[in-house]
């Protein structure tokens, strides 16, 4: 892995830590929040965060596994620096969203899923995948 | 009751009134029981359901924010206490977090308020349906209006996340020891099954875009609560509620498993009161919860 970060890396770091208001150098790797993650995403939480903190933004932004994150909380509960994986989470979801990158098909949901699923769960879903 | 009811201002959202229409329809039987009113605001709007994770989307609060404005006005206007009952977990959430973050930083409720029509002065304080009976009415009263001998029944406390989650906001119980719902069974006199995966996320929203994840999430728990010998599991909320019940109907990963009910907690207190659930879409349910609960009088065919 590359452990010399480009200078723009450097900056789309900062300005997540900006966006959500959390600080990725808070976090030491203790594990607690991928531990507890119920998503089982592959990078966990930690790794995502320890990406972030070697410089690795394009890894953690394009990882697969930002879209598993169930918003649950546990992760940001459970934190003893106080860092909320979820949060920065959501703040790289945010950035694909923001530039038009949806990732779910407005034509191909499924019709099961909007006849009997409850009005939050759209509601929820459209906020965080389109 | 000879005193005249409590009426708190009302804030249903949108699942409330559609596909959780028995969680509200028990929710005001039960309430008319207690002796109060939830009184629902005329002018609402959708809360959002997600509260914003993020510092730099404050845009996601002026729906929140609306719906406070409206309940402070109706407050004002009928000069009762500055509270807004919810009974949906998202909304609870949404709103109470909107709450909190007004109250730690003021400058967010003014960039807020530009967008709005109404000012909001930030008096609402949010409570959850449960939270009032557990403070204000007190479970110990509650369980002097069940009716109906609960005692032979296992329930299982089901909490979720978002009503409890982040602590630091809500504060309405321990996330990861949380006792509300168990002193809520205890009170109606069921015999209440302590299970590891109560506060285990159902999968919520993904069930979107990836509902595999959502059923094989949703089995863990069902087996789990199974296991521990729960005949019925209780929530407050509805895509809990959808999530565990709904992927009952995977035959293949549930095969297993007897069928676990999935009721809201509303509606086990309408049967514990012995009240007529006729309205309260038990029926509507993948795993009808009557036949559990039919020796107990509640309505339906009994097995």
């Amino acid at each position: 892995m590359l452990i010399n970060p480009a200078a723009k890396d450097l900056k789309a770091i900062r300005e997540l830590e900006l966006a959500t208001g959390e600080t990725i150098s808070d976090c030491y790797q203790c594990g607690k929040c991928t531990a507890g993650c119920p998503a089982s995403m592959d990078p966990p939480p930690s790794v995502l965060i320890q990406l972030l903190k070697l410089g690795q933004f394009e890894m953690a932004r394009n990882a697969e596994s930002i879209w598993s994150c169930m918003a649950c909380l546990t992760c940001s509960e459970r934190c003893p620096k106080n860092v909320s994986p979820a949060a920065i989470i959501e703040g790289l979801k945010n950035l694909h969203l923001r530039n038009q990158d949806p990732r779910v098909c407005l034509e191909s949901m499924s019709r099961n899923f909007l006849a009997h699923s409850p009005q939050m769960a759209v509601v929820s879903g459209f906020r965080k995948f389109i | 009751m000879s005193e005249k009811p409590v009426r708190i201002p009302y804030y249903p959202g949108c699942t409330l009134k559609t596909k959780a229409l028995g969680f509200e329809r028990s929710a005001m039987d039960c309430a008319e029981v207690i002796g109060f009113e939830m009184d629902e605001l005329k002018d609402w709007n959708c809360c959002g359901a997600s509260y914003p994770l993020t510092k730099d989307n404050l845009m996601g609060l002026t729906a929140p924010t609306n719906i406070l404005v409206e309940a402070e006005k109706r407050c004002q206007k009928e000069e009762v206490d500055p509270n807004l009952i919810t009974l949906c977990t998202f909304c609870y959430n949404t709103l109470k977090r909107t709450e909190y973050a007004f109250q730690q930083d003021e400058s967010k409720l003014e960039t807020i308020n530009a967008f709005l029509d109404r000012k909001y002065d930030g008096s609402i304080r949010v409570v959850h349906y449960l939270e009032y009976l557990r403070d204000v009415i007190g479970f110990d009263n509650v369980a002097k209006m069940v009716k109906t001998d609960l005692s032979k029944y296992r329930v299982a406390p089901y909490y979720g996340c978002l009503l409890l989650k982040p602590k630091k906001e809500i504060g309405l119980d321990d996330p990861e020891d949380p006792v509300i719902l168990h002193d809520f069974l205890d009170a109606l006199g069921c015999k209440v099954v302590d299970f590891p995966g109560q506060v285990d996320c159902c999968g919520s929203y993904l069930v979107m875009r990836e509902p595999e994840k959502v059923s094989q999430l949703s089995y863990d728990i069902l087996a789990e609560a199974a296991e521990y010998g729960a005949q019925a599991l209780v929530t407050a909320c509805p895509l809990c509620q959808s999530n565990l019940d709904k992927s009952q109907s995977d035959e293949t990963r549930f095969s297993g498993l007897d069928g676990v009910p999935v009721l809201y907690f509303t509606q086990l207190l309408a049967i514990a009161f012995g009240l007529d659930t006729e309205n309260h879409q038990l029926e509507d349910h993948f795993i009808d919860p009557r036949p559990v609960f039919a020796a107990a009088g509640a309505d339906g065919e009994s097995d």
